[in-house]
């Protein structure tokens, strides 16, 4: 860290913006390839109707709706870099800072979309927006559903803007050692950012003000998203613990993913002497943290559904971990809970491999969290005649294909367009280590 | 601003040297009109006697207004129909904070954006006017302004421990 100098910061993230060569386009057409797949998918659906997902009664929320909690949980951990760890001053952070905000506004874009797709008819879309219409039909704010369309929106909206208004220095930079074209972009994207004292002041106080605002944002939107579930009255679902439960395993899964891009992209860029070995020590330590909190909750729902003797909750709770879901129950606890102590070891948590591999684990097991808890619940609720079983569709596989290949490729994009490593934070970071 | 003077623009590697040529630019009775930096230096802003930044009350403003708009759409939009759904209020109060608290989160934002901008002055088409491209690098930059005729001693000052980068004379 002590060798890195502004300049040296500016030309390392600058190079990374360098015209990008063959392997970089075929692994971007092979993403597109699968997010045409991922329409095509969805465009069948749309003309053959709902029906072609493996939805029915007694499940009804499936695949679409597991995605649309699974990327809103990824999407948090990012406001948590940003935000969270800005105020608490962790110096960690500022190197994956911006890759964590961009992976934040990507994956709320693709959580977005799965409720469009689980609708079925997503030209009535509208219903869930508050227009005026003639015949004065409302959405209900009473219900979790409608909360979520307002957390949902307010997060998109509140992330991008935090987003950009951590860019526009880094976009000066990139304006003054540019030609061309490019130039005039980057003169627009800057607004004419010319880093005045006074713009400094006032900058510095808007970005705490938008750390001090996405914080209980962050928050809410993962605890309303876990309302969704907790308000309804189906075992498994209806407890209080949900909401703190489901922000826990939401940063969980986003510092996996974080793990996840930052490796590739620190090995590729050469980020080596920016994203050091320290930052990624530091996430997998938070994730030990994350895995525990998770852990306890997982072991929290259990001794609940026991230590009220309700026969329904406690069969529910059996059965998830003993019944058709069982596997994906276990995987669950294994990848979630139970992997993610090897960071315990300073081994672990050093070499690249597996910091790498145990966040895969880790992402794994938290798509199969949500799995649990949506399918898993309904599936088994109070009658035994109602009870029954979900298999996904390859429609809903391909969808699903589409939404994981199409947030690649968004991120693949970005990185060889736009500063992946905020300069001007990592400036500041090492003025004031000096 | 002075008839017949001068502005300076000099380059500085630290923050330290910068703010002691302030200092010494001040003590001669010439005037820093502007400083740019790379990174944010609290020390220079206090130097050139910058205020408390005004953006917290433009957040303020928008988280007030959003709170009230939230509670009054639901609450608004809840009695087009006046139908008891689940037994609850047609007024229900704690469901309708949730969406009150998202909206003043969302205005207090937009709040903090117009601020941003208004406080910043951005977006500024003429940012180029004594900007120099090495400011977004690793140095700071001086604009100070004396009399024409003090205008060499003024360079001889700076040119000490920065870098003289211009000198435009200003007839006005």
């Amino acid at each position: 860290m002590q060798e890195l100098t502004f300049e040296k910061i500016n030309t390392t993230v600058l190079d990374t913006l360098s015209r990008p060569g063959k392997r970089y386009w075929t692994v971007i057409a092979l993403l597109f390839c699968g997010v045409v797949l991922g329409a095509a998918c969805w465009a069948y659906q749309i003309f053959e109707g709902v029906g072609v997902a493996g939805m029915n009664t007694p499940v009804h929320w499936g695949t679409y709706l597991i995605n649309f909690v699974f990327w809103v949980g990824i999407a948090h951990s990012g406001t948590l870099i940003s935000a969270i760890l800005f105020l608490m001053r962790a110096g960690w952070r500022n190197p994956i800072a911006r890759a964590a905000e961009t992976m934040t506004v990507f994956a709320v874009c693709i959580a977005g979309l799965f409720p469009f797709i689980h609708l079925g008819r997503v030209w009535l879309v509208f219903y869930m927006l508050p227009v005026p219409n003639q015949r004065t039909l409302w959405p209900n704010f009473q219900s979790p559903l409608i909360f979520d369309v307002v957390a949902i929106s307010t997060y998109l909206t509140v992330s991008s803007l935090f987003w950009y208004t951590g860019l526009v220095p880094d976009f000066a930079i990139i304006r003054d050692r540019s030609v061309g074209v490019r130039k005039k972009i980057f003169r627009v994207l800057s607004l004419g950012w010319s880093g005045k004292s006074g713009q400094w002041l006032h900058y510095t106080r808007g970005y705490l003000l938008f750390a001090g605002l996405a914080t209980p944002l962050v928050i809410s939107v993962h605890s309303v998203v876990s309302w969704d579930f907790a308000l309804g009255v189906t075992p498994g679902w209806h407890t209080t613990i949900f909401a703190p439960y489901f922000v826990a395993g939401a940063i969980h899964s986003g510092l996996a993913m974080v793990l996840t891009l930052c490796i590739p992209l620190r090995k590729i860029f050469g980020y080596e002497r920016i994203i050091t070995v320290h930052v990624l020590e530091s996430i997998a330590k938070t994730i030990v943290f994350t895995g525990l909190i998770v852990g306890f909750a997982y072991g929290t729902e259990v001794f609940i559904a026991w230590y009220s003797q309700n026969i329904i909750e406690m069969e529910s709770f059996r059965w998830r971990a003993f019944g058709a879901y069982a596997p994906e129950y276990w995987i669950m606890v294994i990848c979630n809970s139970v992997i993610p102590l090897l960071f315990l070891f300073r081994k672990f948590r050093t070499k690249i491999v597996w910091l790498f591999v145990i966040s895969v684990f880790v992402n794994i097991g938290m798509w199969f969290e949500r799995f649990v808890i949506i399918v898993g619940s309904v599936a088994h609720d109070f009658l035994p005649n109602a009870w029954g079983h979900y298999r996904p569709t390859l429609v809903e596989g391909g969808i699903m294909l589409g939404a994981f290949c199409l947030f690649f490729f968004l991120f693949l994009l970005f990185v060889k367009h736009l500063p992946s490593v905020s300069m001007t934070e990592m400036k500041e970071h090492i003025q004031h280590t000096e | 601003m002075n008839t017949h003077a001068t502005t300076i623009t000099a380059l500085f590697k630290s923050e330290e040297d910068t703010l002691a040529a302030i200092r010494e630019i001040r003590e001669h009775g010439w005037q820093v009109t502007e400083v740019r930096s790379p990174v944010p230096a609290e020390r220079i802003a206090e130097a050139l006697g910058r205020g408390k930044s005004r953006v917290g009350w433009f957040t303020f403003a928008g988280g007030v207004i959003g709170f009230f708009s939230g509670f009054s759409l639901a609450a608004f939009t809840a009695t087009r129909w006046d139908l008891i759904v689940s037994g609850k209020p047609v007024l229900s109060w704690i469901p309708f904070f949730i969406i009150a608290f998202e909206f003043t989160i969302l205005f207090a934002v937009f709040g903090n954006v117009l601020g941003l901008l208004t406080q910043l002055g951005l977006p500024e088409k003429d940012y180029e006017t004594n900007y120099h491209e090495e400011c977004s690098g690793d140095m700071y930059g001086i604009e100070a302004v004396a009399d024409q005729s003090e205008a060499e001693r003024l360079k001889e000052v700076v040119g000490r421990t920065g870098t003289v980068k211009r000198a435009d004379r200003m007839d006005e």
